[in-house]
C-alpha cells in the first residue's frame, strides 16, 4: 500500500487525510425494476430520474459497508411525478438521494461527459451547504450519481456510479486518529456509546448519518442534529462532528467525511475539526472500531464565489481502474433462455 | 432444472394457495410457528440483534397473512471470510468435529462444535434425519446453468476503451489507493477472498417454519453464482438441503436451506431444552433457529445473540 501511495507513512504527524473510495452494490432487483420502467413508462425518455441509495455504518470489523441500490431505489409507478418524497429507511438502510441517467444507446452512454456531470453534482452539494439545506437534511452531502445503459435485447447492463466529493486544495491535514476508546476518557466512552445507541434506536434519528456530539466537562455525551450547531457552540462544550462511517479500516475515515469536512469548514468556519467515525459491531456502538480524529481544513477561497464550479472526484473505480461495470442478467431475465432451462 | 424439483415446487405452491395459515400455537409440540409467532420472534430478533431488519420486499409478492412492512427479515453485507469446505478440513485435522446425532450416521455436523472428547455430553442434542428432499434434488443444482450472469470482463472487451485517460482519482492526493488497486492483483482468485452475504429469513407457509435464503457477493460486490454459494455451506448439506428457488419476496433465484426438516429439528432442540428444565419461549425461536442454521453455514458471520440459558451447563 505504502509504495503506491504518494503520502508519507501513516504514523507520521500531519499527513494528508486520505479516504478509501466509497463502493456501490447494485442488486439484481434494481436492474429488473429499471427494465420494467424503461419498457412500460420511460421508453425513450432520457431525463434524469431521482432515486435513493441506502447505506449504514460499518458493522463488521472485516468488511466495509457500501451504498446499495435495490428495486425500491427506483420510483414506483405511482410516484414517478413526486420524486422529492423522502423514502423511508431504517437503521440498516439510511436513504441517500441520487440521480440516474439511463441512456438509450451504448454510444450515448460512452459519450456522456462524466467530468461535467460530476462537477454539476458537486455544485449542487456546494449550493446545499450554502443554503443551509444540508443542515436540515444532511443526506444531501452524500448525493450520488449513476449512469447506465440497459441493453434490453441482451439483458446486459452497463453502469457507473459516482460519489461526488468536493476536493479540498490543499488537502485536509490529519493531526490525530485513534480508536474512540483511546481518544476519550473512560467516562466519555461509556456515555458516548450510550448516546449513539439511543440515536440509533430512535426512529426519528436512526437514518440520519451526520450529527454533532457534544461532551460536557463532566464527560456526559449527547448526540444532536446538525441544526443545533449554534446552541452547541455557545455552550462551550467539546464538540465532535460525527458521521456513520461505512469504512472498516482502522487507519482511515470513510468517504462521507469528505463533504462533511467541506460543509463544516464552509458553513461554520471551523478550521480544526474533531471528527468521529461512528462504527458498530453486531448492530451496536463499538468504541474500539469507531475512530476519533483531528484534521486541519481550509476551504479553497474560490468556493466563496457563488458561480464557482468546484473541483470534484468520485467516479467509482473497478479493479483499480476508472471504468464502468457490466452485469448480465440474461440467464435470469431472457425469456428465451428461461424457456430453454425450464425444458 | 431437475423435473422432480419443478414438480415439487409447483405442488408446494398450489398446496400453499389452498392451505389455511396456522393460527394456533404448536411450537412446543411440533417445532413449527404460526404467522403471529413468526412476527413475535422476528420482532425480538430485530430488537436484540439490530443488524437484522424487517423488510416489505416486492409489493407484487406481498403475502396478505403477514404485516405489509414485516414480510421477511434480512441482514446484509455479512462477511464470510473462509469457505466452509476449507474450515471442515481444518476441523477434521484437529479431530474437533461433533456429530449431532443419536440414531444414525446421517445427522447434522456441528462444524463449530466441541472437541471429540466431549462427545458424551452431546447425546441429547437433536439429530437430523436423512432428508427426503435429497433424493429428489441430487444433482439438481448442477443441472441449472450458471444462473446469474456475473460481471465477466470477457464478455465486454470494449470496456477498456472507457478508461479515463485523465485519471482524476489517482491524481487526487486525498483518495486512498488501496493495495487491491495495484494492477498485478489477480482478479480470478475470489475463492480465497472475503465474500459477503445477504441472509434473509422468510416464513414458509407450507412447512410453517422460518426459511433461510442466501445471496452471495464476491469481493468486487458482484453476485455469486449459486455453485459458489455451495462452498459456504457445510459440505454435508451442500448438495442435499440447499436448493435454488425463487425468493418469495425478492426478485430472482436465490440459494435456500430447504425447510422440510426444520420443524422436526426445532422440536428436538426444544425437547432437549425442556428436558433440562428450560421453558422455551416462542420469541426466542429465531435465536435457536439461527444457532441451528450456523451448523449448515458455519462461516457466514451473521448475528444471533444467545441471551438465555441453553441449559447445557447443568451437570
Amino acid at each position: 500500500m505504502a509504495n503506491t501511495s504518494p503520502s508519507p507513512s501513516p504514523s507520521s504527524e500531519g499527513r494528508i487525510l486520505q479516504f478509501p473510495p466509497f463502493q456501490s452494490l447494485v442488486d439484481d432487483g434494481f436492474w429488473r425494476r429499471l427494465s420494467a420502467l424503461k419498457l412500460d413508462t420511460l421508453r425513450t425518455d432520457q431525463s434524469p430520474i431521482f432515486i435513493s441509495g441506502f447505506y449504514a455504518p460499518c458493522s463488521h470489523s472485516s468488511v466495509s459497508n457500501y451504498l446499495a441500490l435495490h428495486s425500491e431505489s427506483l420510483p414506483s409507478d405511482s410516484n414517478m411525478e413526486s420524486p422529492l418524497e423522502r423514502v423511508r429507511g431504517n437503521r440498516n438502510k439510511c436513504p441517500i438521494p441520487g440521480t440516474l441517467l439511463n441512456t438509450n444507446t451504448l454510444e450515448s452512454f460512452r459519450s456522456l461527459d462524466r467530468e461535467s456531470l460530476l462537477k454539476a453534482e458537486a455544485k449542487r452539494i456546494l449550493e446545499d451547504i450554502y443554503s443551509g439545506r444540508a443542515e436540515e437534511d444532511p443526506s444531501v452531502l452524500l448525493r450520488f450519481l449513476i449512469i447506465s445503459f440497459a441493453d434490453l435485447k441482451k439483458w446486459g447492463f452497463y453502469y457507473w456510479c459516482a460519489f461526488p466529493a468536493l476536493v479540498l486544495d490543499p488537502p485536509a491535514t490529519l493531526l490525530n486518529l485513534k480508536p474512540a476508546s483511546e481518544a476519550l476518557n473512560s467516562d466519555e466512552v461509556v456515555s458516548l456509546s450510550a448516546a449513539c445507541n439511543e440515536w440509533r434506536n430512535s426512529s426519528v434519528t436512526t437514518d440520519v448519518p451526520f450529527f454533532l456530539v457534544s461532551i460536557s466537562p463532566n464527560s456526559g455525551a449527547i448526540l444532536r442534529p446538525l441544526k443545533d450547531w449554534e446552541l452547541c457552540k455557545d455552550e462551550g462544550q467539546k464538540v465532535l462532528f460525527g458521521f456513520y462511517d461505512p469504512c472498516h479500516l482502522p487507519t482511515n475515515p470513510g468517504w462521507p467525511l469528505r463533504n462533511f469536512l467541506a460543509f463544516i469548514s464552509l458553513r461554520w468556519n471551523v478550521e480544526k475539526i474533531n471528527f468521529f467515525c461512528y462504527r458498530e459491531k453486531q448492530g451496536t456502538a463499538d468504541m474500539r472500531l469507531s475512530l476519533v480524529g483531528e484534521a486541519l481544513v481550509s476551504p479553497p477561497s474560490a468556493w466563496r464565489d457563488p458561480e464557482c464550479i468546484p473541483k470534484a472526484v468520485g467516479w467509482e473505480p473497478k479493479g483499480g481502474k476508472l471504468m464502468p461495470r457490466f452485469v448480465s442478467l440474461a440467464e435470469s431475465m431472457d425469456p428465451e433462455r428461461l424457456a430453454v432451462s425450464a425444458a | 432444472m431437475a423435473l422432480k424439483q419443478k414438480l415439487y415446487e409447483s405442488y408446494k405452491s398450489t398446496a400453499e394457495r389452498f392451505m389455511g395459515v396456522r393460527t394456533n400455537s404448536a411450537f412446543k409440540e411440533k417445532g413449527v410457528l404460526s404467522v403471529t409467532e413468526f412476527v413475535i420472534a422476528g420482532d425480538n430478533l430485530v430488537s436484540k440483534c439490530p443488524t437484522w431488519s424487517w423488510e416489505a420486499g416486492e409489493p407484487s409478492k406481498r403475502k396478505t397473512y403477514l404485516p405489509a412492512d414485516k414480510q421477511f427479515l434480512i441482514t446484509r453485507n455479512v462477511p464470510c471470510l473462509k469457505r466452509a469446505i476449507s474450515v471442515e478440513e481444518e476441523y477434521e485435522a484437529a479431530g474437533g468435529e461433533v456429530l449431532l446425532d443419536n440414531d444414525d450416521n446421517e445427522g447434522w455436523l456441528a462444524t463449530h462444535g466441541k472437541p471429540k472428547e466431549n462427545n458424551q455430553e452431546e447425546e441429547n442434542l437433536p439429530s437430523m434425519d436423512a432428508l427426503e428432499i435429497s433424493k429428489e434434488n441430487k444433482g439438481g443444482i448442477k443441472s441449472i446453468p450458471a444462473y446469474f450472469g456475473g460481471e465477466e470482463d470477457d464478455d465486454i472487451p470494449d470496456m477498456e476503451g472507457f478508461e479515463d485517460s485523465d485519471n482524476l482519482a489517482e491524481s487526487d492526493p486525498a483518495t486512498l489507493q488501496p493495495s487491491y488497486f495495484v494492477a498485478h492483483e489477480p482478479e480470478d482468485d475470489n475463492i480465497l477472498r472475503t465474500r459477503t452475504y445477504d441472509v434473509s429469513i422468510t416464513y414458509d407457509k407450507y412447512y410453517q417454519t422460518p426459511r433461510v435464503w442466501l445471496t452471495g457477493y464476491d469481493e468486487s460486490r458482484s453476485l455469486l453464482n449459486p455453485e459458489l454459494v455451495l462452498e459456504d455451506v457445510s459440505q454435508d448439506h451442500a448438495h442435499k438441503t440447499v436448493t435454488i428457488e425463487d425468493h418469495p419476496h425478492l426478485p430472482g433465484k436465490h440459494a435456500s436451506i430447504h425447510p422440510c426438516r426444520h420443524g422436526a429439528v426445532m422440536k428436538k432442540i426444544l425437547d432437549v431444552l425442556m428436558s433440562r428444565g428450560v421453558e422455551p419461549e416462542v420469541d426466542k425461536y429465531l435465536f435457536l433457529f439461527l444457532k441451528f442454521m450456523a451448523s449448515v453455514i458455519p462461516t457466514i458471520e451473521y448475528d444471533y445473540t444467545m441471551d438465555f440459558d441453553l441449559g447445557s451447563t447443568s451437570n
